[in-house]
């Protein structure tokens, strides 16, 4: 068990939209993150990926569930009071709009070693500084960048400058909210071959949020399909892919377009509509290592 | 959006009001008890100072002055919802007579100098967007900056100096001569006061009128308005100040607080015997009761103005009422 | 021209710049400079003044200006031209002074109220609204009264207590604005503290936009000084500021002793004229696209 770097149970959180209104983003979702792995979260805008993404970074409190990380439940605010410098320094996020997740009045530098400044950290290379100069270099961009600011660059350098502030603190888990999907998509392939290459690297557990297939097939060793707040489906990535069990993982799988005109043309689409796919249920494990949301208990 | 029931909807607004103004009172009434001053001395004068201890218990349970605070607030707000305010310790009589004697030369004044000021700013403002950056733009910009830096009082000081005293064109204080009191003798009366009054606050206002306008004409159905070819005239009187209004209305709305402020230091300088005079002598001779009741009063119409302020923003611009939509996962 | 047609597509690495926003306002070189010469006149007064602004010649009491008085004397014989340069280091601490509490009090309290859930924040804007509603001047009064005698400290105490909430407001509404937006998330993520985000990222955003503000709460602070002690609830007359030496003039408005009244009230016009040229400056009324009027 000494495996499990993050362990979320029963994870629901409810969004107040009115006085009787209430928006359920997130329902009754357990997943297990191992050390070192990729862990990709699949689904359609508003299934409540962020919204997991954020609990888990504890930036929202979950309204019922638990969250374990190294052990230590975050959503007891005791725990992590006492937990907080690890908590803090060992979890690191890199947002979805790059453009906004920077702050535009600050100079690269300054963006990259905010974390360190914030925990008063002394850099492992000297100044601030050159600390930060070290790890734009480690993200593929010249020290000459330092002093410019997020408005001067491009959206593949800011994203590649969230990066670096985010591993200068040589994180355990970081979790990337949609990071790619502002981009390009030749800048989308070079953020995304950095991110394994860094993975492979550095060892963090990644939790990856995306809702393009084809880049969570390529990247992730594992994925969790997301349908309306409920984790529908979870399993090896190439398990997922070749045996899809859930109705709904089905059909979204077989709209991923497929780069053959005759095939293309000849593929049947699974009919898509969201009242037939089943939210009810819990996760039984229908294969070793892959888990279904079935109706009846296990 | 879901319309909300008017009935609901003006009832908050009342309810709204009628909470704040019991708070302030409660804050006026605490705040002043815990001023120091004996309200004795203010009520018997000299007297005060050579009575016994037992006298002085004996008037002060009779002015309600020995209980804790908490009780004589609550004594005072019964007394309150009858009508009753109190009495004035300085002037012996009854609160509502000593304020009601006051409040229309106030109004008078105060409500002359708003609509002078309203109506002021707003000529003011268009004429200076009508013929921007040219002279008279220019002209009317820089007087309004060196006029709105003097202070009220002293720009009080200068014009009776000058047209009481020098000039001997105008009285130099007061509502109306003793014994006269006609139209015409107040209407004097009231002309340097007003002056003042208006010229305080007028350029302010002009000047936001201003710089509305020119970031509205500088907006695109402008330039649709002049292709389809409106004259310049009724792009900016038709179309340009009819989208300025709403916040200028609920601006006006919101200033009250400081047109009534500069019109209690008007009064003072010219011994106006209004609502402002009313309160400098009731603070300085610590007349708690009066002042109390002053705040109260003032406190009420300010409150009142800012909900009818929010009232107008929120019929003219439903988005303003609502809160932000939280955001999603 | 040709510059824009080469650049297509192209991301120059550094702004035009040619493209600096030009000031509609001129840099108000006159108004900054008398400023700085009343301010230096002011706290190097020592050197130059004649008399002892304190020292009452009755002989000489209420006296025109002459080659003796320059500026004349007042009702209590205090030599005018002394007593401005000496006065105006009370009124211009107090300007400092209680713009720094407000400044103080406003950032702390829109800051706070601007990240607040929303519920703490709508009762806090309730009870400035409630606060507002008292007219200043007599808010000023109860506080003075309960403060005891007025001195430069408690006066700059008061006059600051009783200016922060349209700076509040401001500053509320900014941090509100930016408490959304995803670097402050980001920050809070890494373990910002409230302090840390307010200095690291919602300072340097609201600051311009506060900066004039800053300047015109001097300019009030100062007006307001002058006005209570010209009221007789401000400095007493034995403690010389621009405005104590103004509460004279009711005495010499029936004498038709102007130099009392319009010397000192000058001096006070100037230098609150001279700030707000400099505050509309730092606004920064930079109005590029043209009327389409």
């Amino acid at each position: 068990m000494n495996d499990i770097l993050l362990d979320v149970q029963d994870l629901t959180h409810c969004f107040r939209l009115g006085r009787r209104t209430v928006l359920r983003a997130v329902d009754k979702v357990s997943f297990q993150l191992h050390r070192g792995e990729i862990f990709g979260l699949v689904g359609e805008s508003g299934s409540g990926k962020s919204t997991i993404a954020k609990c888990v970074m504890s930036l929202l409190r979950p309204t019922a569930g638990k969250i374990r990380y190294l052990g230590v439940n975050i959503c007891d605010p005791g725990q992590f009071r006492a937990h907080k410098k690890l908590l803090q320094t060992s979890r690191q996020m890199i947002f979805q709009d790059s453009a906004s997740s920077l702050n535009p009045r600050m100079t690269v530098a300054d963006i990259i070693s905010e974390p360190m400044a914030i925990h008063r950290i002394r850099p492992p290379r000297g100044t601030h500084r050159d600390e930060a100069a070290f790890q734009l270099r480690c993200v593929g961009m010249d020290a000459a960048y330092l002093d410019k600011r997020p408005g001067e660059l491009s959206g593949g350098q800011r994203q590649r400058v969230a990066i670096a502030r985010a591993l200068c603190m040589g994180p355990d888990l970081l979790a990337a909210d949609e990071p790619v999907a502002s981009l390009d998509v030749s800048i989308q392939a070079q953020i995304i071959n950095l991110f394994k290459h860094l993975q492979a690297e550095h060892g963090f557990t990644f939790l990856f949020i995306a809702h393009d297939l084809a880049v969570v097939r390529y990247l992730c060793d594992r994925a969790g399909v997301m349908f309306q707040g409920r984790l529908v489906e979870t399993a090896p990535t190439a398990e997922l892919f070749r045996n899809p069990l859930h109705p709904y993982t089905k059909a979204l799988l077989s709209a991923i377009p497929i780069p053959d005109p005759r095939r293309e043309r000849a593929r049947v689409l699974e009919p898509f509509d969201p009242d037939r796919f089943d939210r009810e249920g819990v996760l039984a494990e229908a294969a070793p290592g892959h888990w279904v949301l079935k109706k009846e208990a296990p | 959006m879901r319309r909300k029931n008017p009935f609901i909807y003006y009832g908050g607004k009342a309810l709204a009001f009628v909470i704040s103004v019991f708070l302030l009172s409660a804050a006026a009434f605490y705040v002043s008890r815990l001023a120091p001053g004996d309200p004795l001395v203010s009520y018997y004068g000299e007297r005060a100072e050579k009575m016994t201890a037992a006298e002085r218990a004996q008037a002060e349970a009779r002015l309600g002055l020995d209980q804790p605070t908490g009780v004589q607030y609550i004594r005072w707000l019964e007394n309150a919802l009858r009508g009753d305010f109190g009495i004035s310790y300085k002037y012996k009589t009854d609160v509502v007579k000593v304020i009601s004697a006051r409040l229309p030369n106030t109004l008078l004044l105060g409500g002359i100098g708003f609509v002078l000021i309203f109506t002021g700013a707003l000529a003011l403002g268009a004429l200076c967007a009508w013929c921007e950056g040219r002279l008279a733009d220019r002209l009317i910009c820089r007087v309004g900056t060196v006029i709105s830096c003097i202070p009220e009082f002293w720009l009080s000081l200068v014009l009776i100096l000058v047209f009481a005293v020098q000039l001997r064109w105008l009285p130099s204080s007061g509502a109306y001569t003793t014994g006269g009191g006609g139209f015409g003798d107040r209407a004097v009366h009231l002309i340097l006061p007003l002056a003042v009054t208006a010229a305080g606050h007028l350029w302010y206002y002009a000047y936001m009128i201003r710089n509305k306008l020119l970031e509205e004409v500088r907006s695109d159905y402008v330039l649709l308005a002049k292709a389809k070819g409106l004259k310049r005239r009724t792009v900016l009187f038709r179309h340009c100040l009819r989208n300025v209004m709403p916040s200028y209305l609920s601006l006006m709305a919101v200033s009250v607080p400081h047109v009534l402020g500069g019109t209690y230091i008007v009064e003072t300088v010219f011994s106006y015997p209004g609502i402002g005079t009313l309160s400098f002598e009731s603070a300085r001779y610590q007349d708690y009761n009066l002042l109390m009741v002053l705040c109260i009063l003032s406190g009420a119409v300010v409150i009142l103005c800012n909900i009818l302020a929010q009232v107008i923003s929120e019929r003219i611009d439903p988005r303003a009422g609502e809160g932000e939509v939280p955001e999603h996962g | 021209m040709d510059k824009r047609f080469i650049q297509v597509g192209a991301r120059s690495p550094l702004p035009d710049p040619a493209k600096k926003p030009r000031r509609s306002v001129g840099k108000p070189a006159a108004a900054l400079a008398v400023l700085a010469v009343i301010a230096a006149g002011c706290l190097f007064c020592e050197a130059f003044i004649p008399k002892d602004p304190a020292y009452m010649d009755l002989y000489h009491a209420s006296q025109p200006p002459s080659r003796a008085f320059w500026f004349g004397t007042d009702t209590m014989g205090r030599d005018i031209f002394s007593m401005i340069w000496h006065g105006g280091r009370v009124s211009l601490a107090i300007g400092l002074l209680s713009t720094a509490v407000s400044t103080g009090i406003a950032v702390l309290s829109g800051a706070a109220s601007g990240l607040a859930p929303k519920w703490l924040d709508g009762l806090f804007m309730r009870a400035v609204e409630i606060f507002l509603s008292i007219p200043s001047l007599l808010l000023v009064v109860f506080l003075q009264a309960m403060l005891g005698k007025a001195g430069v400290l408690s006066l700059s105490l008061v006059i600051g207590a009783t200016s922060w909430t349209s700076m509040s407001k401001v500053v509320r509404a900014e941090v509100r604005r930016l408490r959304g937006s995803e670097y402050v998330l980001a920050s809070r993520c890494m373990g910002g503290g409230f302090f840390h985000i307010l200095r690291r990222h919602l300072a340097p955003n609201f600051f311009p936009s506060i900066m004039f503000m800053v300047v015109m709460n001097v300019r009030s602070a100062i007006a307001a000084e002058s006005t209570l002690s010209f009221m007789g609830i401000g400095l007493p007359l034995e403690t010389i500021s621009w405005g104590s030496m103004l509460a004279l003039s009711e005495k010499a408005l029936l004498s038709g002793a102007w130099w009392i009244i319009l010397i000192p009230g000058a001096f006070l016009a100037v230098s609150l004229l001279c700030m707000t040229s400099a505050g509309n400056w730092l606004r920064e009324g930079g109005r590029q696209d043209s009327s389409h009027l």
